[in-house]
Order: C-alpha cells, then structure tokens, then sequence
C-alpha cells in the first residue's frame, strides 16, 4: 500500500511542481477523511457537488468549466487530483478570489463526500482514512462547557473545563467560536478566542445586538479546531440581546389601494365632498320642486299676486 | 226493519270480531318485534363493545395546531392541501415578526444569470420574461460598467399599491408585495407605477400553461400564472414560510446575495451562508439603495462595484449576457 502511494506520489511530482501556489499550511495537508470513501459516501458527494460546484467547475471528466482566471479547472483532472484530500479539504473549506468558502455552507462531512465523489475519477487513487477522535487534547475526558453574561451585560463568558472520573482541570489553549441562530444560519459575536489558563475566555457583545421579544439569544459555543475535540458545540439560551418589539410593516394608515388602510383625512375629505356635491344636486331639485308648486297655485287662483304667497 | 237490525248486529260483531282478532294479532306481533328489537340491540351492542375493547391496528399519531398530540386512524388520513382561500388569507398577513431585507453585493456578480434561471424555474416564466434580471450599467461613458441584479425592491410605501384600483396588490406586514392574480385585472396601473421597473405582463400565455392547468393558484409563488394579468419578483414567499432562502439567493454560485431578518440585524449570504450583521456589512461597505428620492423605501440594499471579483466582458448582443 506504501509502496503504491510513493508510486502514485512519483507520478504525480512534475505536476506537483507546475501547478500554481495555492499553498496549504502544512498542517492541513495530511489531514485525512473520518470514514471511508463508499459508492454511498460518492452519491452523497455526486448530488452536493452538482448543488455547489457545478456551476464554476462543469462535470468532472467534460472539461465544461466556465472560462475564469485563475481557471477553475476540471477536477477530474490532474489539476485538481494531484492536491492530497488534505488540500483539497482546505481549498474548498477556506476558498480564494473568485472561489468562495464554504466553511459555513457545506459541513466537513459534505465536504469529504464531494472529496468522495470527485477521486472516484481518479482510477489510481487509494484512500487513506483516519476515524475520528473526539477531544485528543483530554482523552478519556469530557469537556463542560458553561456559558454566562457577566455583570455589565456587555459579553458572554465562557467556562471550559475537563471532567474525567480521576481528575478536574480547565481546558486551555482551545480555539472557540460564540455563534448566535439567526432565521437562515448562526451569526459569529465577536472574533475567535482561545481559552487562558483558567480555561476562560470572553466574547464581547457589539452595541444595540439584537435579541428576541424578551432580549433572548440562542447561543452556540464551538471549537474552532475540529481535530482536536471535535465537532462539538454547547447551545445554551441568554438575555444577552436588545429587546426587539417586530413592528407590522403595514399597521400604519397609507395612500393605498383600499379604504382599512386609508389615512383619516382622505376619508373625511372624500365623504364631506360627495355629501356636499348630493347635498347641493338635492337643494336644487327641492327648488325645483317648490317653483313646481308656486306655478300650480298661481294657475289655479289666476287672480293672486305672486307677493301675496308669502 | 228487523232485517236492518240484524245486519247491523251483524256489523257491530264483525267489527269485534276483527277488533279482538286484531288485538291478538297486535300482542303476537309486538311480542315478536319486541323480541326482535331486543336480540338486534342485544347484538349492535355485543358488536359496539367488541369494536371498543378492540384497538385499531393502524393509528397515526398528529400533532395538532395547538400543540396536542393525537392519534387517527391510518384510513381516516387524508392529505392537506391547503385551498385557493388558505393561500389568499395567509399569503395577504404574511409572516408575523419579519422584515424582510436583500442585499446585492456587486463586487461579486460575473453575469452567471444562475438566479435568473433559478427564479424563472420555480415561477414558470419564459427565458425573455423577468422577475429578476442581471443588468449591465454603465452611468457614463467615462464610467466602468458593471453588472447589477434588480429585483422588486419591496417598497414600505410601494407606488403600485397606491394605484392598483382593484386591491390586487398588497403589502405584507413582513415587509413582501405581492400580487393576487385572482383579483388582478390586468390594467397595468402598477407597471406604469414602479420606478423600478420590476413587474412584467403577461400578453402570452404563460409557459407551461397546459401542465398548469387545475393546479390551485398558490399567491406566494404566483403559479400557475395567468394570461392578461401582472408577475413580478415576490422574495419567494413560499421558501420563506418554509424558512428557507429564496430562489434567486441561493443559487447564486458566487456569493452576491445576502438575505435575512432586519428584526434580527442579520443577513445571510446564500453561498457561502455566512450570516453577517446587515448594519456592519452597509457600514464597512458603503451600502446605497436605489431611487431613494422618491420616497419610496425600498427594502433591497446595494453594496458599491468596488474590488470586483471579476472582470466585466461585453456579453454577446441579443442574449443579455447569458453565460453557458
């Protein structure tokens, strides 16, 4: 198997080197899949691929990439299949110029699936997979994680400690992200942090954050370094945000279409001007109406005056 | 005379006659039909309490509006689906606690027209007709040109609403106008309206108009659409009630829309779905909006063509700029 991979790796070496620097930090670039490349894990990938790629990168093996700079390339070829799972991993996860990431839209799972699917045009392609460890740092232990606003209301704080049946100690040097649920994803607060040697750490929260009807938030504490404890995350609940009362957008009275909506002055306006204009059309039919009686009377009584009548 | 009277003797004892027969007659048979009524009843009885005790074989268990959990049986099930005057009522309220807001990143667009396929798919137009179009501006000649993704920009105080006189046209209270084409008359008030230019007529008979037919007009994704009256983007309402982004934001391959709850502060970018505070994201970029002198308030938001991503190339005449 070694051997076929130091082959494999030989073959590919002129190719290696007229490639273009897209670098991988060199510890990214052995990392490898947690679960073996199936005909599964290629159809899961096949559909992704086609749902994310496919628009820049054409279908593997057609060569219908679109025309970029730097050129997309098809990743059937050895453009693409030449970078170990471990770059590939890292150039769809963090993405550069007209690439975009896709850290938050695809997980590390999906990602590996598209990998899955992509090597499955590589015929000398021979996977090496390591099956993941959770919290490598602390093994045997489990980590507890406590969230809490402290007294000014200003940032969260974050509590990690490892808990094993022997031995409590506080997790230190771990990379965290505080994210908050949003209606289409979770919204990062603040930067990254890593925990001091108290196992601390603070996110602040920016001005005016916003929060629900009672100024609750739904946090979601990660780790940044997946690897090393895994994919993990505490969500907790906190008043943590400005109350925010949703207003109707359509509770105001406007100039529009029907009369519920309509602002009181236009409504007042309009009725007072029919009533007027029926009310001037009915005054003079009653005048009308009385000329109609005077000239009957005088008709009948040839002999009156018309002053006499009133 | 004596004749009469033995007739009418005779009569009389006939008449017992049948009076007494028919009351034995009448005791056998309420006998009998008491008997009847009893075992009958004895038995619907027998067969009530052996349906009760037994359980039905195929229940479902349901959750209710409010909260409760039932169950039914499997062959009493029938599949909702929801009628024209559910779609109506619930798509003139709108969803309660939103305000809708999109934001157009230009630096990114490259004239990929994904989110102009993808929302001429889902709302059955032609390749020619718009609900979102990918333009290509150019102020002056001395000026870069570049290309710009209009939508409807779902005005607060929406011009075509004013003017629609058939109450057609509506604003939501999550901020969406949409069209009723049920009510529509097709005077084109409204196109005449927009500043925007973001509605369309349909002259034609809209495309798939045969395979449309009986499906019940959904007013959130206005189809199937209707000869003679008007369409235009709607922030794909039906994705949102299912909370999902809209057609256009998520097929974009280069990550130019972003869309979110302006309650919330947040937007979210439909491909990379990095979810950023919207009043950072304008502030740090320069965010505009597009004919705010008329007072409008349009609920789309622009980010300047500065850094862009890509080069802008002349697409070929006659196609808009349509890329294979």
């Amino acid at each position: 198997m070694n051997r076929l991979l130091i082959i494999l790796l030989l073959q590919l070496f002129p190719v290696i080197l007229m490639s273009q620097g897209w670098d991988t930090p060199a510890d990214k670039k052995g990392k490898l899949s947690p679960f073996k490349f199936t005909d599964e894990t290629r159809i899961v990938g096949e559909k992704l691929y086609l749902l994310n790629c496919k628009s820049c990168h054409g279908n593997p093996g057609k060569a219908n990439f679109i025309n970029l700079v730097p050129s997309p390339g098809d990743p059937a070829t050895d453009k693409i299949q030449h970078n170990s799972d471990g770059e590939i991993f890292y150039k769809v996860t963090t993405g550069r110029g007209p690439m975009p990431s896709f850290k938050n839209a695809l997980s590390s799972n999906d990602i590996w699936n598209i990998i899955s699917f992509l090597r499955s045009f590589n015929p000398k392609y021979i996977q090496a997979f390591q099956p993941e460890i959770k919290s490598a740092a602390y093994p045997g232990a489990t980590i507890n994680i406590s969230l809490l606003l402290n007294k000014k209301k200003d940032s969260v704080i974050v509590k990690l400690t490892a808990i094993s049946p022997k031995i409590i100690v506080p997790v230190i040097n771990a990379g965290i992200k505080l994210l908050a649920k949003r209606t289409f994803g979770m919204m990062p607060v603040d930067e990254d942090k890593t925990s001091d040697m108290k196992g601390f750490a603070a996110f602040k929260i920016p001005k005016g954050f916003r929060g629900d009807t009672a100024g609750n938030v739904y946090f979601s504490l990660r780790f940044t370094d997946e690897d090393k404890f895994g994919a993990f995350s505490k969500d907790t609940v906190i008043k943590a945000g400005e109350i925010t009362i949703p207003q109707s957008l359509v509770k105001d009275r406007a100039m529009w279409n029907n009369v519920r909506k309509a602002p009181i002055w236009i409504l007042l306006t309009f009725s007072l001007g029919v009533m007027s204009v029926w009310g001037f059309i009915f005054l003079v039919l009653f005048k009308l109406r009385d000329i109609y009686i005077v000239g009957e009377y005088l008709d009948k009584n040839p002999g009156k005056e018309e002053s006499e009548l009133k | 005379m004596s004749e009469e009277k033995k007739t009418k003797k005779s009569e009389s004892s006939e008449i017992e006659r049948i009076l007494e027969s028919s009351r034995r007659e009448f005791l056998k048979k309420a006998g009998l039909s008491g008997a009847a009524i009893i075992t009958g009843a004895a038995a619907i009885y027998a067969g009530f309490r052996h349906e009760k005790g037994k359980r039905p074989e195929n229940v479902i268990k349901v959750l209710t509006p409010d909260n409760r959990l039932v169950e039914i049986p499997a062959d009493q099930v029938k599949d909702y689906k929801p009628g024209l005057k559910v779609f109506q009522t619930r798509g003139r309220a709108g969803l309660k606690g939103k305000k809708w807001v999109m934001l157009i990143d230009l630096s990114k667009c490259r004239n990929a027209r994904k989110c102009v396929t993808a929302c001429q798919a889902a709302h059955h137009l032609r390749p020619y007709e718009y609900h979102m179009n990918t333009l290509i501006m150019q102020e002056s000649v001395n000026m870069p040109a570049y290309y710009m993704p209009k939508p409807c920009h779902h005005c607060d105080n929406p011009p075509c609403v004013s003017v629609c006189p058939v109450d057609a046209t509506f604003k939501r209270q999550d901020g969406i106008v949409l069209i009723d084409n049920e009510r529509c008359i097709g005077c084109r008030f409204c196109m005449a309206a927009c500043p925007y230019s973001a509605r369309i007529f349909h002259w034609q008979d809209p495309q798939n108009t045969e395979e449309d037919k009986g499906e019940i007009y959904n007013i959130e994704l206005n189809v199937p659409q209707k000869r003679g009256t008007i369409s235009k983007c709607l922030f794909s309402a039906d994705r949102l009630r299912d909370g999902m982004l809209p057609y256009c934001v998520s097929a974009c391959p280069n990550g130019v829309y972003y869309f979110g709850d302006e309650n919330e502060d947040a937007v979210t970018n439909g491909t990379t779905k990095e979810t950023v505070s919207l009043k950072e994201l304008l502030k740090k970029n320069g965010g505009y909006q597009l004919l705010t002198e008329l007072g409008t308030k349009p609920r789309v938001y622009y980010l300047p063509p500065k850094n862009r991503l890509f080069e802008f190339e002349e697409p070929d005449s006659g196609t808009q700029g349509e890329k294979s």
